[in-house]
């Protein structure tokens, strides 16, 4: 029998479904319409018009997915699987548009907006053979909208949509049996705490922009070796992969900076397959826009800028398939889950890169090149074995990280390195420093020829200036590791090069070079890696008061040190306390009151308080958010790794007494303290204690001395009201001890005591805390290095169109 | 020869040079038996919590001590320490990848790696208790 549901909004999901349809019918429209005109043997106008329609469709479709989805996540829709699987009703509003991309299929739809974006920019700004760029464009947009598909077809689930109901996804509950079910799903799944943070909200549109964006300089690659024009394109092109780099480079640092402030692996950089898959499409786009630049100053590397334009796009595609198939299995911390699309991804990822990569084998030979050999003194010969070293450092990553593929492949059982970060920096800090060297030292040589005398003259002062610095610097930090060391040279060989090469530009009033600031950065970037890693230092190492310590002190790994609710203990140069918790749902706060003093004097240098939090979450346990307090120097970086169960402390049992009759000032000896009866009177109003008119409270007043020297005070009320006796017991959890005031014998001037003992109960966070040096130029190289790309940009565009 | 031919020789090398050197990074999945027989070297081991064992974590009496029992793919049970705070949400971790070295009959784990599948879109469906008046 058919049942009719209440309270849907089916429309809105049957709307997204028809904008896939057209969004998947009008880029292949938009697809063949470009190449018609762009490859087509006559000059057909009407092509133009017809892709220009096409494409502007398929733009409104995608911009409409994304609106409905989203409309559907705004308004809690949860009849819609998406919604209720990715969002809640508590979730605070900014966060609605990390719920959009937290599942695959908004991941898709963001990637699918991006691209069309750019589309609509190619489509505007008009660059020579756009229309072939275009066209490639289409063609991918028409396998992403497939993936948003969601239909069966011959029993192949093709694609999976954002619109399926929720009552689709789960038949079997019985509650779908119901027509008025939806109001009984009283909340979503809810978006992943991890997830919660403003890094979430601007890193993915950012890393996607990056993605979309490396399409194009495949587009126009790939454009050249279809039209046989294989030199005209390489001017065009190189704004757009400028583009591409910074917006890609930027994402991936935000993924670091989200690593760093809301994990809770304690470093911007692990790396995890996951941030390998972007950084090495970013490498093959950086060694490809050195190349360019290389052909389009001397007319070499061309063969060289087709391989890695190519390589880069077809890379983005080899990780989506990497961390979209699910294959990555265990080796992730956060691999997505495998939406059984492997296949169709599969196909996606051969049909765009595989023509592309075989034409240019197939036109390999026919690919201009300069026959006579370069100079050795030249910059092109230089950047172009620095870009083979960026190719080997790709290969060694991409390598290292497939493993799992390979064991598919091969059928073999290899684990991934048991030490990821060891491995993969045995062979990049190497390549990091030939790299910072070359990228250095090839700018103060010329294209073509260069003044032998000059460069060796500059590279003597330079080096010299580095290795005084270094020195410098070697004895300050002590790393102790000729590795590091050499490392250590070789950024501050960077920083010095290009910081002269920019001063005097400046200087000289000459345009300053994006290529020398985005150098700078780099080596700037590696400085701060390099101090920050390699002094990285732990300070919550273990010197609790209740540790059974010395045992185990061997352990490198003992990282976590206990803080019992008003016990200062000693962290570095700290005194550190932990003062208690605020709750203000979900997030449970632990405020740490840290203090310095003068050793001297013994005044306090510097007090603050940190508030590492947690999320107790009922699904996940406790996810920990770290607390950072930031110096320009360094930053101390907080967060806790165990708490108290509190739900088990709540389930008190009723306290049982031992009764004590004394007299005032007598003493009752306990196992851990001594209670001493001070006196006893009538009791005030406490702080959430409401006496009521007529209510006969009296107190005891008791001092405790604990065995181990710390005093404390109780007071146990009796009240009597209406004839009934209460007691208001004092209650000590961290000290053990439940005080009540059980009797008191007037007559005999004395009073019963019961007090009941146990276990002290303490309230305590483990805390991991961790020095991270000048960790700021890593941010500060970033923003350096990413504004030489927008510096280049700017220049390159303003070049290409002097000359057109 | 030309410079490019040589730089390329070198690269080539340096890459069989790489391969030959990390060969040993990549190891393979093993057993606590085998483990045993290298207790100088760390291994990993993919294996499944025992739940009906004890899992010991008393941060009041050492917030850097955890263990607690595995069983490998050959069904041998061994204990597990991790000289550090107890994973977050380990109990429901349905798989793990520990990393480390043997030490007599107890594993001495250098990091651990849990596996949830369902780690946050488990599929329950969370119902209000009452349906709403009306």
């Amino acid at each position: 029998m058919e049942v009719h549901y209440l309270g849907e909004h089916l429309w809105a999901g049957r709307l997204g479904q028809i904008a896939v349809y057209s969004s998947l019918i009008f880029s292949l429209a938009a697809a063949i319409a470009f190449f018609r005109r762009e490859y087509g043997r006559s000059e057909q106008a009407g092509w133009l018009q017809a892709a220009r329609i096409a494409y502007l469709v398929h733009f409104i479709a995608v911009i409409a997915i994304a609106a409905i989805l989203f409309v559907i996540i705004q308004n809690h829709w949860f009849e819609y699987y998406y919604a209720w699987a990715h969002s809640s009703r508590e979730l605070p509003k900014e966060y609605l548009l990390s719920c959009f991309w937290e599942g695959q299929e908004g991941s898709f739809l963001l990637w699918m907006f991006w691209n069309a974006v750019l589309g609509l920019v190619v489509l505007w700004r008009r660059p020579p053979a756009f229309c072939g760029v275009l066209g490639v464009v289409a063609l991918v947009q028409f396998f992403l909208s497939s993936m948003l598909l969601g239909i069966y077809v011959f029993g192949y689930k093709i694609g999976s949509t954002p619109f399926a109901l929720l009552r689709h996804e789960m038949q079997d509950a019985p509650i779908f049996q119901r027509a008025d079910y939806l109001s009984f799903i009283a909340d979503g799944n809810g978006l992943n705490p991890l997830l919660q943070n403003y890094w979430m909200v601007i890193h993915p549109p950012v890393l996607f922009l990056g993605f979309a964006a490396s399409l194009l300089p495949f587009a126009w690659a790939a454009h050249g070796l279809v039209s046989r024009n294989f030199t005209a394109w390489a001017k065009p092109v190189l704004p757009w992969a400028l583009f591409a780099a910074a917006a890609l480079g930027t994402g991936i640092m935000m993924g670091g900076a989200w690593a760093y402030e809301s994990l809770t692996f304690g470093g911007y950089w692990a790396w995890d397959p996951v941030e390998n898959a972007s950084l090495v499409p970013w490498l093959l786009l950086i060694a490809g826009i050195h190349t360019n630049v290389v052909f389009n100053h001397t007319g070499r590397s061309l063969r060289a800028t087709f391989l890695f334009y190519l390589m880069g796009f077809a890379l983005v595609l080899y990780s989506t398939f990497l961390t979209r198939s699910g294959i990555l299995g265990d080796t992730s911390v956060h691999a997505f889950t495998d939406l059984g699309m492997s296949g169709q991804l599969l196909i996606y990822m051969a049909s765009i890169s595989l023509p592309a990569l075989a034409l240019l084998a197939w036109h390999w030979r026919r690919i201009p090149t300069v026959q006579q050999e370069e100079e050795a003194y030249s910059r092109e010969f230089w950047i172009f074995v620095g870009t083979l070293i960026l190719l080997l450092s790709s290969i060694q990553i991409t390598f290292s990280t497939s493993i799992p593929v390979w064991n598919k492949i091969f059928g073999t059982n290899w684990a991934p390195p048991a030490e990821p970060i060891e491995h993969y920096n045995k062979w990049q800090l190497p390549i990091a420093i030939v790299i910072l060297l070359l990228s250095a030292s090839g700018l103060l040589l010329r294209y073509r020829k260069s003044d032998v005398r000059k460069f060796w003259r500059q590279m003597a002062w330079f080096s010299g200036i580095s290795a005084v610095l270094a020195g410098l610097l070697e004895w300050y930090f002590r790393f102790a590791n000729a590795a590091a060391i050499l490392l250590l040279f070789a950024s501050l060989f960077g920083v010095v090069v290009c910081g002269f090469l920019i001063l005097d530009h400046f200087r000289r009033r000459r345009t300053i070079s994006g290529g020398s600031v985005a150098h700078f950065g780099f080596a700037l970037l590696l400085l701060g890696v390099l101090i920050s890693s390699a002094k990285k230092e732990v300070i919550s190492v273990n010197r609790g008061p209740m540790s059974l310590g010395s045992s185990f002190s061997e352990e490198q790994n003992r990282t976590n040190v206990l803080l019992i609710k008003g016990m200062p203990v000693t962290m570095h140069r700290y005194v550190v306390t932990y003062l208690g918790d605020s709750v203000a749902p979900p997030n449970y706060y632990y405020k740490v009151l840290w203090e310095r003093y003068d050793t001297a004097s013994g005044a306090v240098r510097e007090q603050f308080v940190l508030l590492p939090n947690a999320q107790i979450n009922p699904r996940m346990g406790l996810i920990a958010n770290p607390d950072t307090r930031h110096y320009w120097y360094k930053d101390l970086y907080t967060h806790v790794t165990s708490v108290p169960d509190k739900t088990k402390q709540a389930q008190r049992k009723e306290p049982v007494f031992t009764e004590h009759t004394v007299a005032i000032g007598d003493t009752i000896r306990l196992s851990r303290a001594t209670l001493t009866v001070e006196g006893i009177g009538s009791a005030e109003k406490r702080e959430g204690q409401q006496w009521e008119e007529g209510d006969l409270p009296v107190e005891a007043r008791i001092t405790i001395k604990m065995d181990d020297g710390r005093w404390h005070s109780a007071r146990p009320v009796q009240l009597i009201r209406d004839l009934r006796i209460f007691y208001l017991d004092e209650h000590l959890p961290e000290l053990g001890l439940t005080i009540r005031l059980a009797r008191v014998l007037p007559d005999e001037r004395k009073l019963i005591i019961g007090v009941e003992e146990r276990e002290p109960e303490h309230d305590f966070i483990v805390l991991t805390a961790i020095l991270f040096p000048y960790i700021n130029l890593v941010w500060l190289g970033t923003i350096f290095t990413i504004l030489g790309f927008v510096l280049a940009l700017l220049q390159r565009r303003r070049q290409y169109a002097v000359a057109s | 020869m030309k410079k490019v031919h040589l730089v390329g020789l070198v690269i080539i090398a340096v890459a069989i040079g790489f391969i030959i050197s990390v060969a040993g990074d990549y190891s393979s999945y093993e057993t606590f038996e085998r483990a045993k027989k290298v207790p100088e070297k760390d291994v990993q081991i993919v294996g499944y919590l025992v739940t009906d064992k004890e899992m010991y974590y008393d941060p009041v009496k050492d917030p850097n001590y955890f263990t607690f029992y595995m069983r490998d793919k050959d069904s041998s049970v061994h204990k597990v320490i991790l000289y550090n705070s107890k994973p977050r949400d380990f109990e429901r971790s349905e798989q793990l990848v520990v990393t480390g070295r043997m030490q007599g009959d107890e594993f001495v784990a250098k990091s651990i790696l849990m596996k949830c599948p369902s780690k946050y879109t488990d599929n329950e469906l969370v119902l209000s208790k009452e349906a709403p008046a009306g």
